[in-house]
């Protein structure tokens, strides 16, 4: 579902990713993970056109593409529903069979309708965040990119979410997340990536991984992500 | 997203954005109003010469912050600009805004067009003068564009503003030389290069000037203004990214 070769990306002085190659599957949940400024980001944000490699290539057959940014923004002058309109769209999605995907997606991520009358820049984090998820997961996107998912929701929320991203994966939809949340990912991911400054250090199954160093809970789960990133 | 459904996302986009600014929609009123006053106290003449000459200035606050906060806030990142959708999203909104300015200007200017018409005065020239002031419209806005890739807010418009403020002033002060170029812009005649220059770069700072009988040969300094601002709004598109860290 999409391939990453080779890619390469500098700031100034500062190179930010170098030679990352992996390729992601349908029906796989993968998992980036590395300390701050390991360039988690800067591969997502090539990956979805937002930055130009210095060299490397990103080819998907994904027809549709779905976006959960950390912390999203929109558009200041367009109400919540104006924008799902636009992006049903955009997608190809008629009227009503629209509606019905928002609506129902919108029940499982407890995002109070009412808010659609508003502008998303007025919602709270954690409803901007529902929203963002609504938008991107209501189109059943091909490939789905997530940049720290859970961060600003509630726990009912973390949990609504988790099963709707667990949905997509096993309709078959490629799904790339970066999070710091160890535990979030263990329980959502099949497969991880580890980045050091810029390069992949790790990868692995995720079960092939636990089945290895078989940690008996969370503190010795983290430890050993650590490990892998810090190594 | 295919090349044919960015059109259609834009016009909606820009419509929207147009239809929430106060102050676009407030002047998109008062202008009528003000014409209809000025007919009404002189001549549909006079109305329709005023509108002629500042009817571009409709294009101009249309691009205010054309892409500037779009960019630096991080509202492009979202699922409607994945896979470079954003680059031809923001060239598109030249076009989009161009066919809504002129539309705009288009009916105001087919309303006294009538209004001339009907008392008996309807001068053939003024299409003419329509499509230069159009030419300049253009112009404005694409020029307004380009500078909204390094400005933020309407900083654009204003920067074009003050510089033809800085023009207007320019002139007032050669009022003082002996070979005025204000004289010559009177006559609407150039002998010597220098005034020639003089009067090429007084179109590219106000464009609004070639709807004047008299200045028509400025047409082609809007024409290559456009065209260069064009060309430089596809470098600065084809090379922005939307980082991050430059967000406001």
């Amino acid at each position: 579902m999409l391939r990453v070769t080779g890619l390469r990306k500098s700031f100034g002085p500062v190179r930010a990713v170098r030679d990352v190659s992996f390729s992601l599957a349908r029906g796989r949940t993968t998992a980036l993970i590395g300390e701050n400024g390991a360039g988690k980001t800067t591969t997502l944000r090539i990956i979805l056109g937002f930055l130009k490699p210095d060299a490397g290539a990103v080819e998907t057959a994904a027809g549709r593409i779905g976006y959960i940014p950390d912390q999203p923004v929109f558009l200041p002058w367009l109400s919540g529903r104006s924008l799902l309109d636009l992006t049903g769209r955009s997608a190809g999605f008629g009227g009503a069979k629209w509606s019905a995907a928002v609506r129902r997606t919108g029940e499982r991520l407890l995002f109070d309708p009412a808010l659609l009358e508003r502008r998303p820049g007025t919602y709270s984090a954690g409803n901007a965040k529902k929203f963002a998820c609504l938008q991107s997961l209501a189109v059943g996107p091909d490939l789905l990119v997530v940049d720290e998912p859970f961060s600003a929701l509630d726990p009912p929320s973390v949990r609504r979410l988790r099963d709707l991203l667990a949905e997509a994966r096993n309709g078959g939809t490629a799904v790339l997340l970066s999070s710091h949340m160890l535990a979030e990912i263990v329980r959502t991911s099949d497969d991880f990536i580890v980045l050091r400054r810029g390069e992949i250090a790790a990868r692995s199954d995720l079960a092939e991984f636990l089945s290895r160093f078989r940690p008996s809970g969370a503190a010795e789960l983290e430890s050993a992500f650590l490990d892998l990133m810090r190594a | 997203m295919p090349d044919k459904d960015i059109f259609p996302l834009t016009i909606r986009l820009t419509a929207a954005r147009l239809e929430a600014s106060r102050f676009t929609v407030a002047l998109a009123a008062f202008l009528p109003a003000f014409l209809v006053f000025l007919g009404a106290r002189d001549s549909c003449g006079t109305a329709m010469k005023f509108f002629l000459f500042f009817f571009p200035y409709v294009f101009l606050v249309a691009a205010q912050d054309m892409a500037g906060t779009e960019i630096s806030s991080g509202a492009l990142e979202n699922v409607l600009f994945l896979r470079g959708v954003f680059r031809r999203y923001l060239w598109r909104k030249n076009f989009a805004l161009a066919a809504a300015a002129g539309a705009y200007a288009a009916a105001v200017f087919v309303g006294l067009a009538l209004w001339s018409l009907a008392r008996g005065r309807l001068d053939p020239s003024w299409g003419l003068q329509f499509g230069l002031g159009l030419l300049a419209g253009l112009y404005y806005i694409v020029a307004a564009g380009a500078l909204s890739y390094v400005l933020k807010g309407g900083a654009n418009v204003v920067v074009i503003l003050m510089a033809q403020a800085a023009a207007l002033l320019g002139l007032l002060f050669s009022a003082t030389s002996r070979s005025a170029f204000i004289d010559h812009l009177d006559a609407g005649k150039f002998p010597d290069l220098v005034s020639r220059l003089k009067f090429l770069g007084f179109t590219a700072v106000f464009p609004n000037l070639i709807v004047s009988p008299r200045f028509r040969s400025g047409a082609l300094v809007a024409a290559a203004g456009l065209l260069a601002a064009l060309v430089l709004q596809r470098v600065l598109l084809r090379r922005l990214e939307l980082r991050k860290e430059g967000r406001a």
